[in-house]
């Protein structure tokens, strides 16, 4: 037996004795969603710990209406559509970029912002939409390739902005009865960017455990150890876990830009509907860059598809296997919601370790 | 929600700009969410982008913590 | 109106799908065994491949060296020696000479070192814009010999998996090519396996060998453990990881179970001759990181499962369609 396989089987022992009754604990973030699959941690843990997967995919929680001007954008002549290639795969009402692709309009996966305001400045003749995704995390890159478009001057990018601020949804979550969280595993990388203060009203309002946590197997072990003592102690907090990367105060200067070029707005999440101030609009100052603004689009609301669950799922009041459409009519090869589209959306999760049926290794 | 890794800073190119290493890859990065960074510092790159610099320690929560499963699960009870 | 996209190739469950679409057309029912190549009365082997692939020269080979190579360990891992080759070009106006030249002495010097004669082929020039520079299809034709009856159906409990060399080293250098990752000691497996293999050939205990291309050892393994309706258990420690691929593959978030290789075979082999199978593979170059990374059981039929490096299990799957990278 290795090390890290010594030291998880302490984790997962110590786990066991520390949950003496049955706790829910949500992870907030995909990224700690794919590595426990990933790392067959499921197989771990001690049966009385249910481990939910919360909203924590910005692809997961574009709203089906976002896809629709996504693809609509992409349609116009002259327009090149530049995003991550996680959001290729969403399903709009009608389409999705990775459809539109086929069908020959310009979509590019691009790995940073960056490439995307580059291909603006070697492409002159086409006019570029930076399909903008991500939460806390990510929208400090965004609003630095805008200053960069700004102060260069480069007129042919534009920007569909559709970041996304956790800790509203967070409160969505607390404050929803039908969930009854008792802990929360908090993501660590929009930590890095939000820091610690932003997560006090979960103990103290919401009485509910939280702990920031990495990604490797040995932090998560650690992240979920931790709130089953906070629980079993009864005193519920903010327990820093990833002290190599989250400062307290997390990264003034990023939130710093972000401010500079976004303003809190409404947005609508997929699964959890309109949350008031949980999005980023562009402040007017770079309204040109505005990729709605500038071609005329705009972004209606559509009722999600028939059967779809993914606001049960996301919330964390349904298993991905209770959904009536799971496994059968909706899968990897045709999803029908967002959960099902990311590799780290929990139904995509559940479907890819588990083959659509019962996990064979599950404890 | 956010896949980042440890990167190297190998080069600075200029306040926006740097070569850095995630193992044996090579990538240009942005540094300018992180300011004052220094060659040799490693940094955490999120979708081409440094937003933190690495601290070797873990820090003492996690260190706390730790003596504590020792103490519990090594010797099999609370 | 539903039309194909990029992730119907990519070797997932939506190349299933587009598989049994053609299959249904035609008669006598041909089902898709899932064997890399079809062994015809007289252990006449065929096989036939088309090759795309961006960009058109990687570090470790080119697309003229793929599909010779890709073609002959179709019919390799099945026991059967490479012997002809039929081409078919279809290349895009405007494509330069000289780099047609040279991906065809790439393709030639492997037919070379292989003893494979080409026979006949075929060119096709078409309008710019109506193929992406170079499309390349290859039909080889082999003979078993001394181990004619390899295939799925010898998969049994108790057999062990040997995996000849680091997985997904293909995949991963195109991927870094594509993003624009520049990756010290990253290179593509590329390579013919039929010297390799052939020297596997005379052990009994040899069921069934299969090259780790589209879809990777994931995928590879997850049809082993649906046809002969086994379990699969693999040490996620046991395997010959390339450092330079997982680095690119953690940094694109990409699965690296998923990830193709060109030069890579997984061998199943009777527990009795899984040590002499590992030997004669550590033998030659191209098996020197060869490892038995786990066997075949009787539970959890149709599942494989993978002991992962923190001591869970979790199950494998086929990967959906392209791997693509994510930020998240
Ligand atoms: S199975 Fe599909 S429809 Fe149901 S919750 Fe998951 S993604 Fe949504």
């Amino acid at each position: 037996m290795n090390d890290t396989r010594q030291r998880i089987a302490l984790l997962s022992k110590a786990l066991d004795l520390l949950t003496d009754r049955p706790i829910k604990v949500m992870e907030v973030c995909g990224t700690h969603t794919v590595s426990i699959f990933r790392q067959g941690l499921r197989s771990l843990l001690p049966p009385s710990l249910k481990l939910v997967s919360g909203p924590g995919c910005p692809v997961c929680v574009t709203d089906q209406g976002e896809i629709d001007a996504a693809v609509s954008l992409a349609g116009i002549n002259g327009v090149t559509v530049a995003t991550y290639g996680d959001m290729l795969r969403v399903p709009g009402s009608g389409s999705s970029l990775m459809n539109e692709r086929a069908r020959g309009r310009d979509v590019r996966i691009v790995t940073s912002a960056d490439q995307a305001l580059e291909i603006a400045r070697n492409e002159k003749t086409r006019l570029i939409v930076f399909v903008a995704v991500g939460f806390e995390t990510t929208a400090p890159s965004t609003a630095s390739v805008i200053l960069d478009a700004h102060r260069d001057r480069i007129s042919n990018f534009t920007v569909l902005d559709l970041h996304k601020a956790v800790p509203p949804a967070l409160e969505a979550l607390a404050s929803d009865a039908d969930i009854d969280l008792d802990a929360l595993l908090l993501p660590g990388h929009v930590s890095v960017i939000l820091g610690l203060s932003p997560y006090g009203f979960l103990p103290e309002r919401y009485g509910i455990a939280c702990a920031v946590a990495g990604f490797e197997a040995e932090e998560i072990m650690l992240g979920l150890v931790e709130v089953a003592r906070q629980i079993k102690e009864g005193r519920p907090r903010v327990a820093s876990l990833y002290g190599q990367a989250v400062r307290a105060e997390g990264n003034p200067f990023a939130r710093s830009l972000v401010d500079r070029v976004f303003e809190p707005g409404d947005s609508s999440w997929r699964g959890l509907g309109e949350i008031p101030l949980s999005g980023y609009a562009l402040r007017e100052e770079y309204s040109s860059m505005d990729a709605l603004k500038r071609l005329d689009i705009s972004i209606r609301r559509t009722p999600p598809p028939d059967g779809c669950s993914c606001g049960e799922v996301l919330r964390g009041v349904m298993t991905p296997r209770e959904c009536p459409l799971f496994g059968n009519l909706c899968n990897p090869s045709h999803p029908v919601g967002p959960c099902m589209v990311s590799g780290e959306g929990s139904c995509a999760a559940h479907f890819r370790f588990s083959a659509g049926g019962d996990d064979p290794w599950k404890r | 929600m956010c896949l980042a890794i440890p990167h190297r800073i190998l080069r600075l190119f200029d306040d926006k700009r740097a070569l850095a290493s995630a193992g044996p890859v090579e990538t240009e990065i942005r540094v300018d969410l992180v300011p004052g960074l220094e060659i040799g510092d490693v940094v955490l790159v999120h979708a081409g982008f440094a937003i933190e610099r690495l601290l070797e320690e873990h820090g003492q929560e996690i260190e706390a913590l730790w003596e504590e499963v020792r103490r519990m699960a090594g010797t099999g009870h609370e | 109106m539903e039309t194909l996209s990029i992730g119907h190739g990519a070797g997932g469950r939506l190349t299933e799908e587009l598989v049994s679409l053609i299959l249904g057309r035609f008669p006598g029912n041909p089902v898709a065994d899932r064997e890399d190549c079809a062994v015809l009365p007289g252990g006449i082997a065929v096989t036939i491949d088309g090759y795309t692939v961006t960009p058109l020269a990687f570090e470790g080979g080119d697309i003229g060296s793929l599909c010779i190579c890709g073609s002959a360990n179709d019919l390799s891992v099945r026991g059967a020696k490479p012997l002809y080759i039929a081409l078919g070009v279809i290349v895009e106006e405007g494509f330069p000479f000289e780099d047609l030249a040279r991906f065809m002495t790439s393709a030639g010097e492997v037919c070379r070192a292989l003893g494979i004669e080409l026979v006949t082929g075929d060119t096709k020039v078409v309008p710019r814009g109506q193929a992406d520079g170079l499309f390349l299809t290859t039909c080889a034709i082999g003979k078993t010999g001394a181990h004619p009856g390899l295939g799925t159906r010898n998969i049994s409990p108790g057999d062990v998996i040997l995996l000849t060399s680091p997985p997904g080293m293909h995949g991963a250098t195109i991927a870094a090519s594509r993003y624009g990752l520049k990756v010290n000691g990253l290179s593509s497996d590329c390579a013919a396996l039929w010297p390799m293999l052939e020297t596997l050939l005379p052990l009994e205990g040899l069921k069934c060998m299969r090259d780790c291309t589209r879809g990777g050892l994931g995928t590879v393994l997850c049809e082993w453990a649906e046809s002969a309706k086994v379990g699969i258990e693999i040490d996620e420690t046991l395997i010959p990881w390339d450092e330079a691929s997982i680095s690119v593959c953690d940094l694109l978030g990409l699965d690296p179970l998923h990830m193709a290789g060109e030069g890579c075979a997984a061998v199943v082999v009777s527990p009795e001759e899984a040590e002499a199978a590992l030997e004669l593979a550590k033998n030659h170059p191209l098996g020197k990181r060869a490892s038995i990374i786990g066997s075949v059981t009787e539970e959890h039929p149709g599942y494989v499962g993978i002991h992962t490096a923190s001591g869970g299990t979790r199950l494998v799957d086929k990967p959906v369609g392209e791997e693509l990278p994510r930020i998240c």
